[in-house]
């Protein structure tokens, strides 16, 4: 029988199933090995009530073997996510209800008889405007008299950059990044402040795990007595630290902007104007991205037309805000996530190709670039036209901001550097970009020396 | 069979981690709920004589 599908490249670690496309369709297999714990997950009405509660991501069973492989039980048909971020994207209150996802997902596993044998945040997306949990084979037969075995892996991913970040009051995406499978404990607890360790439940989670899961293993194999009571104690524990952290709202770089973009006559309004009229006339959006999208005002422009909006900026502070607002206001189109452009999202993990890249995840219809070009020429140092590189493999549509150089904010900047940019200017802006754009409409932003251009992808 | 299925290092002391940590907790949460037990026996408000339910 001719096979034709693709394994996805992520997915090797369990042996339960794997996820695979064929053609163009993303299906996971149940491999016969975990018959057993798929049937109960799904007959004891863990599925349906997880579903129902809108904390797992909803599939379709197709009884027939898609990849000819003797392993095959059952073929499911997930519900399609529509853009994928990692946690090392993540804004602190988007990480911490990813955490507290997961342990209401454990805490519901178990009133059926079912427990998580995983708890990393790569099982975790962004759909509808809420985080929803992605793998259905993460499910195991409950058994009581054993402790959570995703204990320490939860620790790792969850608790150890929220305490980091909580303490430091700083934000740890890169740290996340360069720990990809989780902060190793012995790291969390050098990073944390001594006091930390007179709170109980810090204490127990960190300090003390450090301790033990960097030590000789346990002389005996047989499992001292534990009980769903005890589990559900840890839980409890877990959670109600994981509660209080909180990342304090900080003036950043970026976070006034608006406020004081704003007071420059009408400037957002007219930019907001020009930018509805050219939306109007492109042909349907189904996804967008806004890049350095600060606070987001722009996105929340895409969203209205319902267009799902990835909403990136460099500033976890102005990303958390944004998270929370969209949390608080039940906006369903934006994804907030932080992103330097100048080093987006690599790719890593086994073969570089386990988690992708900023880049080759992200494929939209349209990018706007507003009041970004100069920090990435300027604060940057790259040229017009890595930037337009960049762009293009982004997107099929731009709308993008040109700042002149006696911009105040220009002129701001390089009151803290030399003058080397002797060729930021609209001729050399224009040139650069037209190697990989057509440029369709331009409109000058009244009172503001800065420029709106439209460009279509060659 | 299950340990076919235990495909991540659950670290080699986590599981003493948990027998500790649940063991100390179950006298923390004791307490505490001692404690709840108590605030809210001295901080229940009265009942008033119009909160009962007409006859």
């Amino acid at each position: 029988m001719p096979v034709n599908y693709i394994t996805h490249p992520s997915s090797y670690r369990d042996p339960s199933g794997f996820i695979f496309v064929k053609e163009d369709i993303l299906y996971r297999q149940v491999n016969k090995s975990f018959q057993e714990h798929y049937d109960l997950f799904m007959s004891s009405g863990c599925y349906d009530a997880l579903v129902k509660k809108g904390m797992l991501i909803p599939h379709q069973t197709i009884n027939e073997n898609l990849t000819g492989n003797n392993e095959w039980y059952t073929t499911l048909k997930p519900a399609v996510v529509p853009y994928i971020s990692y946690a090392y994207e993540w804004s602190f209150d988007m990480l911490k209800d990813a955490a507290i996802l997961t342990l209401d997902l454990l805490k519901t596993a178990i009133e059926y008889g079912m427990i998580l044998k995983d708890a990393t945040p790569y099982n975790i997306q962004w759909q509808n405007g809420s985080l929803v949990f992605i793998d259905s084979l993460s499910f195991e037969k409950y058994d009581a008299t054993k402790p959570w075995i995703a204990y320490r892996q939860f620790c790792e991913c969850f608790l150890s950059p929220l305490l980091i970040a909580h303490h430091t009051k700083l934000p740890v995406q890169e740290l996340s990044l360069a720990y990809s499978e989780g902060i190793p404990l012995p790291l969390t607890k050098s990073l944390l402040p001594w006091k930390s360790r007179f709170s109980l439940h810090t204490y127990l989670h960190i300090h003390l795990n450090a301790k033990y899961s960097t030590g000789q293993p346990a002389a005996s194999n047989k499992t001292a007595s534990f009980s769903k009571t005890k589990l559900l104690n840890l839980i409890s524990s877990i959670e109600g630290l994981i509660q209080k952290l909180q990342l304090p709202e900080s003036k950043s770089t970026w976070s006034d902007y608006y406020e004081e973009a704003s007071q420059r006559t009408d400037y957002l309004e007219q930019k907001q104007q020009i930018i509805k009229q050219w939306i109007e006339k492109t042909p349907p959006l189904t996804i967008a991205a806004d890049l350095g999208a600060n606070k987001g005002e722009f996105s929340k422009l895409l969203s209205q037309k319902n267009i799902t909006t990835i909403a990136a900026d460099f500033d976890a502070y102005c990303i958390n805000a944004l998270y929370k607002e969209i949390k608080a206001t039940g906006e369903k189109n934006i994804l907030p996530i932080i992103i330097d452009l100048s080093k987006p999202s690599p790719a890593i993990g086994v073969n570089n190709n386990e988690r992708d890249s900023f880049i080759t995840r992200t494929k939209v219809d349209l990018a706007l670039a507003l009041a970004l070009i100069h920090h990435l020429a300027i604060g940057k140092n790259i040229p017009f036209e890595k930037i337009a590189e960049l762009f293009q493999q982004i997107c099929k549509q731009l709308i993008i901001e040109f700042v002149p150089k006696d911009d105040e904010k220009v002129k701001l900047m390089l009151q803290q550097k030399a003058d080397i940019y002797t060729t930021y200017n609209e001729e050399e802006f224009i040139r650069a970009f037209e190697k990989y754009f057509v440029i369709t409409d331009k409109q000058a932003i009244p009172g503001s020396g800065r420029t709106l251009f439209l460009m279509n992808k060659k | 069979m299950l340990s076919y299925l235990l495909y991540i290092d659950p670290g080699s002391g986590s599981y003493l981690v948990q027998v500790i940590a649940a063991a100390v907790l179950g006298v923390a949460f004791f307490f505490k709920n001692i404690k709840l037990y108590i605030k809210a026996f001295f901080t229940r408000t009265p009942k008033k004589p119009n909160d009962n339910p007409p006859a």
